[in-house]
């Protein structure tokens, strides 16, 4: 008898003590990509990116500041993706302004596989919620019809190979190897332009590394904690495609993130920030991403997996010249 | 060709070690073929096979 009352003191407390911690996670986060997930590929389009915060009611909070982070796929166990420097890596890490309990933000993704986002929510009287999601991005088809063709050509040529070379007569095998050799320079200093009343700065990137990207106003009279809505948006100039973009967020006259530049090419950083009775501040810079060779532990097993290929084929054609010579 | 080389060295091989010699040669050339055209990084390769790199899907570049 006296075991139950324990028992019963000892639930009666503890939730007393920890019952009050349950109920202030009362923030409901929502995270969702347009189009959904099963239809995004990689370096195709960029993906509008949201997240939803709602209070226990279900109805939007309506100030507070979500921090994001964004991470990469992790490495494979035996194959990379064409980007392996990028793999497990962040790939974006900011705060955003909710704006009826919204974030908005366009992201391209680089590569396939599991991405994670890690959201921390602060609400403006101070209620806090942490959530994680993860979605998968496939890998484009076209690319594995690639594949898949360039490893039966492969497999062929060392089945023609391993025909030709079975038999007492021995024929020369013509390897051609034409390789068109075009220099292409590296140029593009960054440049800065636009008006003197924003400054746009980023750090040198490397792919891999995720590099900062700042935007303030400028102080034409020092108010830097001027409120500002800013549009800031990262085109692949090669490609000519969006990477990443807020639209309009509400900003205390700065902002910064960090963002790994997905691969070594070209970029346009363009910054357009507007102040209430004032002209929009536009600021506007060319990055050039430093890239950086894959690790030999990356290359080595799509190599060995090709010379396989060639090396069964061998193999197929020489069991194939030997029974067709055997049927004779 | 085999036969005239094995005439004028004084030597024969077997046609099993004969393929054996000659694939490896020809699986030497391929593998060294495909690192220069799908690993190397000397800039002129890269940037014309860029494209095919990539859309190979499991070649890695940068």
């Amino acid at each position: 008898m006296s075991l139950r009352v324990l028992v019963s003191l000892f639930i009666f407390f503890f939730a007393l003590l920890f019952g009050s911690g349950v109920r202030a996670e009362e923030l409901n986060v929502y995270f969702k990509t347009t189009p959904r997930s099963q239809l995004l590929r990689p370096f195709v389009d960029p993906t509008d990116l949201s997240l939803l915060v709602t209070a226990a009611d279900g109805r939007p909070i309506k100030h507070g500041t979500v921090a994001i982070r964004l991470d990469a796929p992790s490495p494979g166990s035996f194959f990379s993706t064409d980007i392996p420097m990028i793999e497990g890596t962040l790939l974006n890490q900011m705060q955003l302004p909710l704006r009826e309990g919204r974030a908005n933000w366009k992201q391209l993704f680089p590569i396939r596989g599991e991405y994670r986002v890690s959201v921390d929510v602060i609400s403006a009287d101070g209620m806090k919620a942490s959530k994680a999601f993860a979605f998968t991005v496939r890998e484009n088809e076209k690319k594995w019809l690639a594949l898949g063709a360039f490893s039966s050509a492969l497999f062929v040529l060392g089945f023609i190979a391993g025909r030709v070379f079975t038999g007492t007569g021995v024929r020369a095998v013509p390897v051609v190897l034409t390789a068109a050799l075009l220099s292409a320079g590296i140029s593009g200093a960054p440049q800065t332009e636009g008006p003197p009343k924003g400054v746009l700065e980023i750090e040198p990137a490397i792919v891999g590394r995720p590099s900062a990207v700042r935007w303030k106003l400028a102080g034409d009279g020092g108010g830097g904690a001027r409120a500002a809505t800013l549009t800031l948006t990262i085109t692949h100039l090669e490609k000519q495609k969006v990477v990443f973009a807020v639209d309009r967020i509400a900003v205390p006259g700065e902002w910064s993130m960090q963002y790994n530049f997905p691969d070594g090419a070209e970029y346009r950083v363009v910054a357009a920030g507007y102040v209430a009775g004032q002209a929009p501040v536009r600021n506007e810079q060319v990055v050039t991403v430093t890239g950086v060779e894959p690790p030999a532990s990356a290359m080595m097993p799509v190599l060995a997996f090709f010379t396989a290929l060639v090396a069964a084929g061998l193999g197929a054609g020489r069991w194939s010249k030997r029974r067709s010579r055997t049927q004779r | 060709m085999e036969r005239s080389v094995a005439g004028r060295l004084g030597f024969a091989v077997s046609e099993r070690v004969s393929f054996l010699i000659k694939s490896g040669i020809f699986l030497s050339i391929c593998a060294a073929t495909m690192f220069v055209a799908l690993a190397a990084s000397y800039p002129a390769v890269h940037d014309t096979l860029h494209n095919v790199r990539h859309a190979l899907a499991i070649v890695p570049c940068h």
